[in-house]
């Protein structure tokens, strides 16, 4: 058995990307599973397989039992919030092209946009987790820990807030042209960034993720079958999970080199499938919760030198026209945050050709999780 | 101490001797008696070599800032009187990637936002001053030498 081109995401489904939607997380679900069948012509009664998140509400016998499914032969769940997203679709591949099942669904429903969904907030008054080394000094939120990454990164690199300015109105332009993003209406400038209130230093309003409701679903099933969808497929080339030797969730800091993440691991079990370099891939969909994670994503893919992914966005390398086009949608910084199955979405969209910026001659997108937590990557691409 | 905040449990057997030396106002890490590698938090086996015999031994409690950021609004309840306020990482003396989260003082008694972020320099040389952070549970900050 091999995984390379064996199975490809044949459906995408999305719902409305909003604050405040008035469906539950099961309906948003139903709606983007829905659309993701339909999209892929085939019938719910064919769905074996499914995937989603460890965080995801909806249980998969709700959701099978309201979409009509079959008997199901296979369902994973990949734990570590948006660290999850190509794991979440890698497995349901791998069971198909294993042939243990020939449909799968892989999905992500969330109400985010309610204060009382942020999890940080929820923080309990004795911590078992390993928080209990951070929390306890103030460092409460998902973005201070990511800042003090940031403030390090600068320090390495001479980088100034300048670089992530240009990466988040570079995805602002995206979203401006994306139909289907938040921020569709709202432009931003350099200006609006620097005015923006700082939330952990270095990082500001703006290097955060929306807070979002929405689902997002697509369909997997085998390249033979690929061959009778509606939609031209779109080829799950390569794929791995991500830890790193001494990893730490979110509060990674506790080893010596800290920037070998667990997407350098990803990155490099990807290049190992592959014949395909990183001056190969044409478009690339990073996990943005927070901007500074694309950077170092970008630097451990070996995109461009550490330290360099600054240069590239002050230069405006994430472009339409630009060397890597990044987050076309908008990403979680004005597209939508659902968790970064959105990301999953744009790249089907990129590699058919009809994104809201269309990559020209789009064939392979990079697609990857959550950079400080256990991750993972899928490569996709057009050609077989 | 600041009421209310989240307390680390420190009802756990192999972490035992770290909560006690900080109540008895030392600082420990463990060190693989095999190797020689230095840990924290604390772990059963050496990621270093593999070997199960870890001992607790105190540490200098020197460190220089290895990050820093600043802390604003929205935080928890108990933190909201103190915002904006540093956290540090802490790179102990011992070896490179010992490090500890942590807030800095200028003096004993300093509150957590005592220090501004751009007195807080990446590289500045810290001193481990244990102090109660909870009912009987104790940390260090980190006071600028």
């Amino acid at each position: 058995m091999s995984f390379q081109d064996a199975t490809a995401i044949v459906g995408l489904g999305q719902t409305t990307f909003a604050k405040g939607l008035e469906q539950s997380e099961t309906e948003l679900a139903v709606e983007a599973v829905s659309k993701a069948l339909d999209d892929a012509g085939i019938t719910p009664g064919e769905v074996d397989a499914l995937g989603c998140y460890t965080m995801e509400n909806v249980p998969e016998f709700e959701l099978a039992r309201h979409m009509g499914f079959g008997d199901l032969t296979y369902f994973s769940q990949v734990p570590y919030g948006g660290g999850a997203g190509p794991g979440t679709v890698g497995h349901v591949a791998l069971a198909v092209a294993a042939g243990i099942s020939k449909v799968g669904v892989v999905w992500r429903s969330r109400k985010r946009s309610s204060k009382a969904s942020r999890v940080w907030a929820q923080t309990s008054n004795v911590l078992a987790d390993q928080w209990k080394w951070s929390r306890p000094s103030g460092l409460l939120r998902p973005v201070d820990e990511v800042a003090l990454l940031a403030r390090r990164y600068f320090h390495e690199h001479g980088v100034g807030r300048e670089a992530l300015a240009a990466l988040a109105v570079q995805l602002r332009a995206y979203a401006n042209a994306n139909p289907n993003a938040s921020m569709r209406e709202k432009t931003m400038t350099v200006d609006d960034y620097m005015a923006a209130r700082m939330v952990a230093d270095p990082l500001c309003l703006f290097d955060n993720c929306l807070e979002t409701d929405g689902a997002v679903a697509v369909v997997i099933t085998s390249a033979a079958r690929a061959q009778d969808c509606a939609q031209k497929p779109v080829y799950l080339h390569a794929f791995s999970q991500g830890m790193a030797k001494g990893h730490q969730l979110m509060t990674d800091y506790h080893r010596a080199d800290p920037f070998r993440t667990c997407s350098s691991v990803v990155a490099d079990n990807i290049w190992r499938q592959t014949d395909l370099r990183p001056g190969d891939i044409d478009v690339a969909q990073i996990y943005d919760a927070f901007s500074p994670l694309i950077f170092f994503a970008l630097e451990s893919f070996g995109f461009c030198e550490p330290g360099e992914a600054a240069e590239w966005a002050r230069q405006g390398a994430f472009a339409p026209d630009g060397r890597l086009p990044v987050n076309t949608s908008g990403g979680g910084l004005s597209e939508a945050y659902i968790h970064g199955m959105n990301l999953v979405g744009e790249a089907v969209r990129q590699l058919r050709g009809d994104a809201s910026t269309q990559i020209e001659d789009a064939r392979t997108c990079l697609v990857t999780g959550c950079d400080s937590t256990p991750n993972g990557a899928l490569l996709l691409r057009s050609d077989a | 101490m600041i009421d209310n905040i989240p307390l680390p449990d420190t009802d756990v057997a192999h972490e035992a001797p770290f909560w006690a030396g900080l109540q008895d106002g030392v600082l420990k890490a463990q060190k693989c008696a095999s190797c020689g590698h230095w840990h924290f938090p604390a772990r059963f086996r050496c990621e270093a070599c593999g070997s199960g015999d870890l001992a607790w031994q105190d540490v200098s409690g020197r460190a220089t800032v290895w990050s820093v950021t600043q802390v604003h609004p929205p935080v928890l309840p108990a933190f909201a009187p103190f915002a904006p306020y540093a956290v540090v990482l802490a790179e102990l003396k011992e070896q490179v990637g010992l490090r500890m989260v942590g807030n800095v003082i200028k003096q004993s008694g300093d509150a957590i936002n005592a220090v501004a972020l751009d007195d807080i320099a990446i590289g500045a040389k810290l001193e481990a001053e244990i102090v109660e952070i909870g009912d009987g549970v104790f940390w260090p900050h980190w006071r600028l030498v």
